[in-house]
């Protein structure tokens, strides 16, 4: 059998899951799409290969910083965009999603273009699994991936900040009657979410190289991902990441890559139609449906 | 606060004696209220007639002002779908798309001249759209704009990957217009038709029940009215103009290619709407009027032109601007004073 | 009163003659320029290196007295504009309208370089027809759909030319016999295809199949993938389960560098070979951090690559060092260089800028150039091509040699023989 279909799928997912949880996490939390995912995801590699290849930090320094300014600007956008016009769901898309585009074409027009940047991987060279290549860089997303389930899992679960998160994704109202504040722990979220899709961007790019198209791939994998799982949900945040990866990996072996795009626009429209909520998302029939 | 004796004041809004008196028939009564009325209108519609003559001398600015015309078209249907139905459709290019596809496909497979082509491609490229897109009807708010965000890039995968329709080479050799005055007035006109027909139709009892279905469905559904059929009705309406924005073009380019489903093309017309003033239906064609060639002056910048609308539009949405044309109907329509409380 | 008056006269007069004076000997050398658009898709390698080449002949031949158009010397300008057509999705559209100002704004009286995309290409004839301006495109468009479509409909297209290579010669009459050298030399014959999703790139992987199995090599597996794709590892464990010994890659856009990149990680028993824009440039070695060794690429035009095919060869690539403080970087530069050169030739000998007359003189052209003899069809306006530099125009391939690009074909331009990879042997 084809192995390497088992393994490349079970990369992509991870991918995938890395990819997506930011986004998931901020609209779970406090229902707010940040279509600004995917230019924060390559903004940040752009920054860590600033300050790693023209400041001259050394690169664990500038990832860190690199990381933490992802995080910050996603505070920046709450608090200067997304709390105005909080609650009108399609101003919030429009807004974040301009913001977005102004990011990376700006990337674009200040010259970040073609191949020529890249990040370095944390390790090189290649290890068999079930006699399949895989490079050092694919292990550690993989790591990394399940270790952010986890890390994300007993965050959620046993930290005083991780709670009041998830208590306000269950219920608004009843956690804020408890004092948490709905603003901060909003801001809190987008900040948590870009950062995530910072660490992603770190693991991701050294596959291959920056490249600002990326960032509209990520936004619509993001999508994919988290409204076949059901918005907001992160379970099925992880399940449909697994779902939708293996399915892409085994179109593109046996069919043309391109459908590997094609898979993900296609998942999000049917699974729009069909279920809008995904798979493990609670059903809200007047929110969503007519 | 400090001092209660201080006597506060806040600003009023009344409407001007003359619009009150020209909006029954005593409009007729003197020259003043016609004017009043006409003047706007007169002024718009002129402006419109006589851009191609006076743009005459340069000829890239009247091409330019062709493209205006073109985001126009795609604007007022994204106002039509997003201010009067209420469905935010962030895929605009996709009815702009189908309807250049289907205008190329009449012309080059069925040998149709484009004064035929084009109202075809309008009718069916419409009836193509809503059909696609009625699955998707029963959606609302967030899901609707992202599955609509999602059509055209769909397309546009669909056609690269199952090489359909031409592939990425798309179709070339399109019949042009006869002259360029048939091309420019052809356009005019065809924004003139949809602009003031779908402004009237609004106010039609079929338009107040679309702009019931906005306000409040579940009252239209109530009343036993069919709030999924109303809604296919609204889109099939507009998907005209953005087909015939697209059957339009690719005609005046004699060349259609999967850009024809660009994202720009999707997101141009949002900025215009909101720049404009949304619910208007003028004001996505002034915002047009005045992005267009913003966008062409920075053309030369490359994707700067990008970064510029992005930022306007995310201005204009983020600070909830009502867009030009609802601020200056109110300062011509009400004054404002100071009274007391 | 009066006489002040009469001072200020004075003045103005000896003012007035100075002027005329100053501006007569002037009136000549700055006579109105002969206006290039130069529409590139500036942001990738196939754009700059175009524009690079086209402002070096420019500047040489306004160093050198100008253009003369019938007894009157004059310089040329070029205005550059952004096309985009090289970025994800094709956005032709975008070369359309940039094209169409350059002519309608700019009023640039001939156009140089691309659209670089083929498909963009293409979409501008139409536009060069209604407007009737000639074209020279110098660089990208590879498609053999250009100069028939130019053929089929000659009087309506007949103001486009192709000064660099075209697809269906490259392959039959150069990479075929780089296929034989491979097989000869190294026994290498299982090939695995990938190609990017546009025009001329998908219509190369199907002509080079074809050809292949006549020639008796083996085809394993053909890929197309969309532009802007970033994982190859599918395509690329297929060929290692595959066996393929080459990959024949043939792709113009950035993330080519990733498939080398995974090529090389995977250590993979094959050479990559063929067409690949980002690996052609000179900084590439560094950028890939010499993941690119030993990789076979195809400049198009000689020139591109440190080569002798021509005297002139060297003088260009020295020339453009000299002006631009690196070698020339990839294919469409020494083309776009030779077609300033080649628009001047015939303006000359037209003697007028009118459109029709230029048509005439570049179809009569015989230019002895940086990649051979330049002669155009005159019923496909393509340049004419052949191995013998004294025939026609001629490529050039080399191979990434510990940081060097090392020409090993044509044998007449070669500066240095074929390796493979130590894990291959």
């Amino acid at each position: 059998m084809h192995l390497d279909i088992l393994v490349y799928g079970f990369i992509q997912s991870c991918a995938l899951l890395l990819m997506a949880f930011g986004f998931s996490l901020v609209y779970g939390v406090s229902r707010l799409p940040n279509f600004a995912h995917g230019a924060l995801y390559v903004l940040t590699g752009f920054v860590a290969w600033a300050l790693f290849k023209q400041a001259g930090l050394p690169y664990p320094l500038a990832a860190g910083l690199s990381i933490l300014i992802s995080g910050l600007l996603g505070v920046a956008i709450y608090y200067v965009v997304l709390r105005r016009v909080r609650g009108m769901e399609v101003s919030e898309v429009i807004a974040t999603y301009a913001i977005g585009l102004a990011v990376l074409e700006g990337l674009r027009y200040a010259g970040f273009r073609g191949g020529s940047y890249s990040l370095p991987a944390l390790s090189d060279g290649v290890v068999f699994i079930f006699d399949v290549p895989v490079d050092h860089q694919r292990v550690w997303l993989v790591a990394l991936g399940l270790f952010m389930v986890v890390a994300i899992w007993l965050f959620t679960r046993y930290t005083r900040v991780g709670r009041s998160l998830k208590g306000m994704a269950q219920d608004e109202r009843a956690a804020m009657m408890l004092g948490i504040d709905s603003d901060r722990t909003a801001a809190l979220a987008v900040g948590l979410g870009s950062m995530m899709a910072g660490i992603a961007a770190l693991i991701i790019f050294p596959l291959g190289s920056l490249v600002v198209e990326e960032g509209y791939k990520v936004l619509i994998y993001a999508i994919a991902v988290c409204v076949v799982g059901g918005l907001g949900s992160w379970p099925g945040t992880v399940v449909a990441s697994f779902v939708l990866g293996y399915s892409q990996y085994i179109t593109v072996s046996y069919g043309k890559p391109h459908y590997q795009m094609v898979v993900m626009l296609l998942a999000i429209i049917v699974t729009l139609v069909i279920r809008p909520s995904g798979f493990f998302g609670k059903q809200k029939q007047l929110e969503e449906r007519v | 606060m400090g001092a209660p004796v201080m006597e506060q004041k806040r600003k009023e809004r009344i409407d001007r004696g003359i619009k009150v008196r020209s909006e029954t028939l005593y409009a007729l009564s003197s020259w003043e209220e016609i004017g009043y009325l006409i003047t706007p209108r007169v002024l718009f519609i002129a402006a419109f007639l006589l851009m191609p003559i006076l743009l005459s001398p340069w000829p890239y600015w009247s091409r330019v002002g062709l493209s205006m015309c073109i985001l126009a078209l795609l604007a007022i249907s994204f106002d039509f779908l997003a201010n009067y139905v209420g469905l935010v459709c962030l895929g605009g290019a996709f009815f702009y798309g189908v309807g250049g596809y289907t205008s190329a496909l009449l012309n080059t497979q069925l040998g149709l001249p484009p004064m035929l082509a084009i109202p075809i491609a309008t009718l069916i490229g419409a009836f193509l759209c809503t059909a696609m897109l009625a699955p998707c009807l029963p959606l609302r708010g967030i899901y609707f704009a992202i599955v609509t965000l999602m059509y055209p890039l769909l397309m546009t995968r669909l056609i690269e990957a199952m090489d359909i329709l031409g592939g990425t080479e798309g179709f070339r050799g399109i019949e042009g217009f006869s002259s360029p005055w048939t091309e420019q007035y052809g356009l005019i006109f065809g924004l003139f038709f949809f602009l003031f027909g779908l402004r009237r139709l609004v106010n039609e009892d079929q338009g107040l029940v679309i702009r019931a279905v906005k306000d409040n469905d579940q009252s239209v559904r109530a009343s036993g009215i069919s709030v999924t059929w109303t809604k296919t009705k609204a889109v099939f309406l507009a998907s005209l103009p953005g087909c015939f924005a697209g059957a339009y073009y690719i005609h005046m380019y004699s060349n259609v290619g999967i850009s024809a489903f660009a994202l720009d093309l999707s997101i141009m017309p949002i900025a215009a709407t909101v720049i404009g003033g949304g619910g208007t239906l003028i004001g996505p064609v002034i915002g047009a009027a005045l992005l267009v060639p913003l966008s062409e002056a920075l053309r030369d910048f490359g994707s700067l032109r990008i970064v510029v609308y992005a930022l306007v539009l995310t201005g204009f949405v983020v600070f909830r601007s009502e867009g030009i044309m609802n601020v200056v109907s109110r300062k011509y329509q009400q004054f404002e004073r100071w009274v007391k409380v | 009163m009066k006489k002040e008056t009469k001072v200020h006269l004075s003045f103005m007069v000896i003012a007035l003659v100075a002027l005329t004076l100053s501006l007569l000997p002037g009136s000549v050398r700055a006579a109105d320029p002969i206006k290039l658009g130069a529409p590139l898709s500036t942001a990738f390698l196939y754009g700059w290196d175009a524009e690079r080449g086209i402002k070096l002949a420019v500047e040489e031949i306004n160093a050198a007295g100008g253009v003369s158009v019938g007894g009157e010397k004059r310089p040329f300008s070029v205005d550059v504009i952004d096309t985009r057509d090289l970025e994800p999705g094709v956005p032709v559209d975008d070369a359309i309208k940039a094209v169409e100002k350059l002519i309608l704004q700019k009023e640039v009286d001939f156009l140089v370089g691309g659209p670089v995309r083929s498909e963009a290409a293409l979409a501008v004839l139409d536009l060069l027809s209604k407007y009737k301006k000639v074209s020279i495109v110098s660089t990208g468009v590879l498609s053999p759909a250009y100069h028939k479509t130019i053929a089929k409909e000659y009087d309506k297209y007949k103001y486009g030319f192709r000064i660099s290579n075209e697809i269906v010669n490259i392959i039959v009459n150069e990479m075929m016999s780089v296929f034989e050298k491979l097989r000869t030399e190294f026994g290498l014959e299982r090939v695995h295809i990938m190609v990017q999703d546009v025009a001329h790139a998908r219509k190369s992987g199907e002509v080079v199949e074809k050809f292949l199995k006549k020639a008796g090599f083996t085809v394993v597996g053909h890929e197309i993938y969309p532009t802007g794709n970033t994982d190859f590892a599918p395509g690329l464990l297929k060929s290692r389960r595959e066996n393929a010994q080459i990959l024949f890659v043939f792709m113009d856009m950035p993330e080519t560098a990733i498939l080398l990149k995974q090529w090389k990680n995977f250590k993979l028993k094959s050479l990559p070979y063929g067409f690949m824009s980002a690996a052609e440039q000179p900084g590439f070695w560094d950028a890939s951090n010499g993941d690119c060794e030993y990789a076979l690429v195809d400049v198009i035009n000689g020139g591109n690559s440190p080569s002798t095919i021509t005297p002139w060869t060297m003088k260009f690539v020295d020339a453009y060092k000299k002006k631009w403080g690196l070698e020339p970087e990839g294919y469409g530069t020494s083309s776009s260089y030779m077609a300033v050169y080649a628009l001047k030739d015939a303006i000359e000998r037209a003697g007028t800028l009118d459109s029709d007359k230029v048509v005439a003189a570049l179809e009569t052209i015989d230019l002895m150039g940086v990649y051979g003899r330049i002669r155009f069809d005159p019923k496909t306006h393509q340049v004419i091509p052949s191995t013998d530099p004294k025939e026609g125009a001629v490529s050039g391939f080399f191979q990434w040699q510990d940081g060097k690009r090392v020409t090993f074909w044509p044998e007449a331009g070669a500066t240095g023989k074929l390796m493979l990879p130590p894990w291959m042997k």
